[in-house]
């Protein structure tokens, strides 16, 4: 019960945390704070109840998630909190972090070396498509670069129980980058942030065409295997050079609304 | 002197919070003009109840506007010259006078909360977000605008002893709470529980539903944690209000 006590720490008044970590530490800071706020920005966040989380550069058993109960678009690089693959928190801080959200990201980090950065969501579409059998569907351009390359797992109840953590490595398998987590949202996995954040707003969109496509009843027109095929090998291999070339605009974006990410 | 002065510090607090209950819906967009509202308990006074003034929106509510009501339907704040709904009187007088447990109940009228309340499924085991409602929702048959006073038994009956979340069928959402903010989260949950099942069923496709077993694990696991999850997250609500428009405290 104490994890979830009411804590109302502003995020401007938590001391920065700039000179006190590596180079590299703080730069994951402030594109892991940013991913928050273009995550809230672009409509993807649910409150205090979803968390991403990137592995720490030069530790690799050390990752960052979110302060419990700052929303989104509060975050800042030095609210951010260290954690290690058993749990312990590792910064100086008066927030907890999620449970639920320290059993989904643990269990990828830990098993994943080639991911850097985990992406949860809890969104409209998401949590529709979630819900369907039949899963996500080849329908868009958007949806054919997780179409082979989406794991699928079954819900089994708030996150807590840490035995999940094995049934989420198997179900995500060992090189897919994305996952529909049923009846409950989406996860994606980056080789760095832009890129977990690029492949969420590609999901997220496929969903969302996909429900519409879907809604209005009529013939949907499935992508022919071979283009799929085909796709599927392009962005592969475009690897993370889409994200990383949209990164700098993101950041100006924000830059633009409220700079407090860097903070 | 201001109302702050005149009333106790827990009725002020009490306001406040409420207040800001009402601009939060109106932020997540689940305001429908002046056609819901939110009643909650007076702390200290059995027999009384805040209400929103008739004819202000929700995201002009501020502490000192809420009106207080006792449950004879008499307004007890001096000098409003606002009045309450009549139907939101029956609603919230027939919720909070028939559960002592209930401090807070939360009235909307949604796209996805009205297209549910008219499916005869009602609300399906579909989210994780819906986990905290299985089994555990009940449905009120519509009977036309809430004006008849007759209804409240009706409305006692079907919400029953132990239930934080009713459907009024082709009319809205209806959520309780130990207090103001137990009831925001669970309208939070509810509403996305409800636009998510909207959105999937409009597929057409098969669902895949959660299991018994796994819909009263997961609802148990919520439940367990009391008020906790509307606590941890109430003072960020205040604080994006406060970074908006900090007249809701006034």
């Amino acid at each position: 019960m104490s994890a979830l006590a009411a804590i109302d720490v502003r995020p401007e008044d938590i001391p920065t945390m700039r000179e006190k970590v590596s180079p590299e530490e703080w730069e994951t800071r402030v594109n892991l704070a940013a991913c928050y706020r273009l995550v809230d920005y672009y409509g993807m966040s649910d409150l205090a109840g979803t968390h991403i989380s990137a592995r720490v550069p030069g530790e690799d058993d050390n990752f960052l998630i979110n302060p419990y109960g700052l929303f989104f678009d509060e975050i800042t690089a030095s609210s951010l909190i260290k954690i290690d693959m058993d749990g312990n928190i590792l910064s100086d801080t008066e927030y907890r972090i999620n449970a639920a959200g320290y059993t989904i990201h643990s269990a990828v980090h830990g098993a994943r070396h080639d991911v850097q950065c985990v992406l949860h969501t809890h969104t409209r579409a998401g949590m529709a498509v979630s819900a369907l059998k039949c899963g996500l569907m080849p329908m868009s351009q958007h949806s054919a670069r997780f179409i082979g390359n989406t794991g699928y797992h079954d819900y089994e109840g708030v996150a807590t129980n840490l035995d999940e953590r094995e049934r989420l490595v198997a179900d995500l398998g060992p090189t897919n980058t994305a996952m529909v987590l049923h009846n409950h949202g989406l996860m994606t996995c980056g080789y760095n942030i832009p890129h977990a954040f690029w492949l969420i707003h590609k999901l997220e969109k496929a969903c969302q065409a996909q429900i519409d496509g879907m809604a209005a009843g009529t013939k949907v027109i499935e992508i022919d295997q071979s283009v799929q095929d085909s796709t599927a090998v392009h962005f592969k291999k475009g690897g993370t050079a889409g994200a990383d070339r949209n990164w700098p605009g993101h950041l100006r974006e924000l830059d633009r609304l409220d700079t407090s990410y860097k903070h | 002197m201001s109302l702050r002065d005149r009333v106790t510090p827990e009725e002020w607090q009490t306001r406040v919070d409420l207040a800001a209950c009402y601009r939060l819906l109106d932020f997540y967009d689940m305001s429908d003009l002046t056609g819901t509202h939110v009643g909650a308990r007076v702390p200290g006074e059995p027999d009384a109840f805040l209400l929103n003034p008739h004819g202000m929106f929700f995201h002009e509510i501020t502490a000192s506007s809420l009106v207080k009501v006792n449950f004879d339907g008499d307004v007890l704040t001096e000098d409003s010259e606002y009045g309450v709904n009549a139907a939101g009187f029956t609603i919230h007088s027939a919720v909070l006078g028939g559960r002592d447990d209930v401090a807070c109940s939360l009235h909307t009228h949604t796209r996805a909360g009205m297209a549910v309340s008219a499916m005869d499924c009602g609300l399906l085991p579909l989210s994780q977000h819906s986990m905290l409602f299985y089994d555990a929702i009940s449905y009120h048959d519509y009977e036309g605008v809430a004006t008849n006073l007759d209804e409240c038994q009706r409305l006692q009956r079907d919400l029953g002893e132990a239930n934080m979340a009713l459907i009024l069928k082709n009319h809205g959402l209806l959520t309780c709470g130990r207090n103001i903010q137990e009831a925001f989260w669970m309208m939070f949950r509810l509403e996305k529980s409800c636009q998510a099942q909207v959105d999937a069923m409009s597929t057409g496709a098969e669902l895949i539903h959660v299991s018994k077993d796994v819909g009263n694990f997961t609802r148990d696991q919520m439940k367990s944690r009391g008020t906790a999850f509307g606590d941890m997250g109430w003072p960020g609500h205040l604080r994006r209000l406060d970074r908006l428009d900090a007249s809701y405290a006034h």
